[in-house]
C-alpha cells in the first residue's frame, strides 16, 4: 500500500516530493542570509551616494531614502531623492573647490 | 615533523560532531596514528563518556591551559586501544575561561607530540568555536541531510574559509530509502549547495546508539557500516585522500528492484 501511494504521489505531482521542495527552500535561504546587510553599512553607502550625487544635484538629505528590497528571485537596492537643481559647474572644479 | 589539528564543527548541534570525532580518534589510532581529542564543550562535556572514558578524569582542558596541571596529567589514555588520547573538557567552567591564544598554545604542544590532534567544537560560532578555529590546520564540517543543518554548516563554511581554512564535509545520517523516495536530501543535493569537497558519507545507523550506549568505538564493529565509514574518513584523512566515496543509496540492479516489489506485493495479497 504503502508502495503503491509513492508511486502515485510521484506520477501526480511529477518532479515535486519533499526532497525537491528542500532543495529549493535551502538555496533560497543561502542566498538570503548572503543578503542580510548590517544597519552601518547601508548608513555609510548613504553618506556616500549622497557625496557623490551632491557634486551634480542639489537635492533634498532629509527626503533621501535607501532600501534593499527583495523578491523571490533577485534583490534590488532602491534609492529615491528629490532633485532641487542641477549643479552647473563642472562637477571636477566643484570637486576640488 | 609536526603533526595536523583538525577541528570537527558543523554549526548546528545534534548533528553528530562528537561521534564523529570520538570514531574518526579512534579509526586513526587504529591505523596506527598518534591522536589526541580534545572536548572544546566547555561546560557541557560529552565526548569522555561517548568514548567510554569518563569515570577516569581528573584534570581536563582548563586546568592545562591554566596551568593547575601539566599537558601529560590531563591526557587520559585509551586502554582498549593504542595511542589514543583524550584531554576531556571543564564542566564547571565558563565558555570564556579559554581563550584563542590559549588554543594556540595548547595546540602547538600537542602537535609536537601527536599525529592528529582532532578538536570537538561545541555547536553554535560563539566563543568556544572561535577558541576552536583558531590553531586548526583542517577543518571537517558535519552536516545532517536536512535544510536547518545544511544552512548551518554553509555559515561555519564561510568562517572557516575566512581564516583560510578549506573544510571538508561529511554528510552524516543519511536514510538511503527516504532519499531514494523523494522525502529527504541526497548527498549530491547538499554537496550542490555547499560546493565544498565531500570526505564521507555516513548511513543513519541504530549501531551508533548502541555503541553510544556502551562507550565501545563504533569503528570496532566491523558489520556497522556507520563504523565502516567512519574508517574509510580516517583513511582519506591519513594519506589515502583518493580512497572513492562510496554511495549509500547505490541502485539496486533492475532485476533486483523488481523482484523486491513483486515479493512485497504478493505478501500484502496473501
Amino acid at each position: 500500500m504503502m508502495m503503491f501511494n509513492t508511486l502515485l504521489k510521484k506520477l501526480m505531482n511529477r518532479g515535486e516530493d519533499s526532497r525537491q521542495v528542500a532543495k529549493k527552500r535551502l538555496k533560497f535561504a543561502l542566498v538570503y542570509d548572503k543578503l542580510e546587510i548590517k544597519e552601518e553599512m547601508l548608513e555609510d553607502l548613504q553618506k556616500d551616494l549622497i557625496d557623490v550625487i551632491s557634486r551634480y544635484f542639489e537635492i533634498d538629505r532629509q527626503q533621501m531614502s535607501l532600501d534593499i528590497e527583495r523578491s523571490e528571485d533577485s534583490s534590488a537596492l532602491i534609492m529615491n531623492t528629490p532633485i532641487l537643481a542641477a549643479r552647473h559647474k563642472k562637477p571636477r572644479e566643484d570637486a576640488r573647490a | 615533523m609536526d603533526g595536523k589539528v583538525v577541528v570537527i564543527t558543523s554549526g548546528k548541534g545534534g548533528v553528530g560532531k562528537t561521534t564523529v570525532t570520538a570514531s574518526l580518534g579512534a579509526a586513526l589510532a587504529l591505523q596506527g596514528k598518534r591522536v589526541a581529542v580534545v572536548d572544546m564543550d566547555i561546560g557541557l562535556r560529552n565526548l569522555d563518556v561517548v568514548m567510554g572514558l569518563e569515570n577516569r578524569i581528573i584534570f581536563n582542558v582548563v586546568d592545562v591551559v591554566q596551568g593547575k596541571c601539566k599537558l601529560k596529567q590531563a591526557l587520559i589514555k585509551d586502554r582498549r586501544i593504542n595511542n589514543l588520547y583524550l584531554i576531556p573538557a571543564s564542566q564547571s567552567d565558563e565558555k570564556n575561561v579559554i581563550q584563542p591564544e590559549n588554543m594556540k598554545w595548547l595546540c602547538k604542544r600537542l602537535k609536537k607530540e601527536f599525529d592528529f590532534t582532532l578538536l570537538d567544537c561545541p555547536a553554535g560560532i560563539e566563543q568556544g568555536f572561535k577558541n576552536s578555529i583558531e590553531a586548526a590546520d583542517d577543518a571537517i564540517v558535519v552536516c545532517m541531510p536536512e535544510i536547518s543543518s545544511v544552512r548551518d554548516a554553509d555559515r561555519v563554511i564561510g568562517l572557516l574559509y575566512s581564516r583560510s581554512i578549506e573544510p571538508k564535509l561529511v554528510v552524516n545520517r543519511i536514510v538511503p530509502k527516504m532519499v531514494e523516495r523523494g522525502d529527504m536530501l541526497s548527498h549530491q543535493d547538499v554537496v550542490d549547495v555547499l560546493s565544498i569537497d565531500l570526505i564521507g558519507l555516513v548511513e543513519s545507523d541504530e549501531s551508533v546508539v548502541v555503541s553510544t550506549n556502551t562507550g565501545l568505538p563504533i569503528v570496532m564493529q566491523k558489520e556497522s557500516k556507520a563504523g565502516r565509514a567512519f574508517n574509510q574518513i580516517a583513511m582519506r584523512m591519513n594519506g589515502h585522500p583518493d580512497l572513492p566515496v562510496e554511495d549509500p543509496m547505490a541502485p539496486k540492479s533492475f532485476w533486483k528492484k523488481l523482484g523486491g516489489r513483486i515479493g512485497r506485493k504478493n505478501r500484502m495479497q496473501s
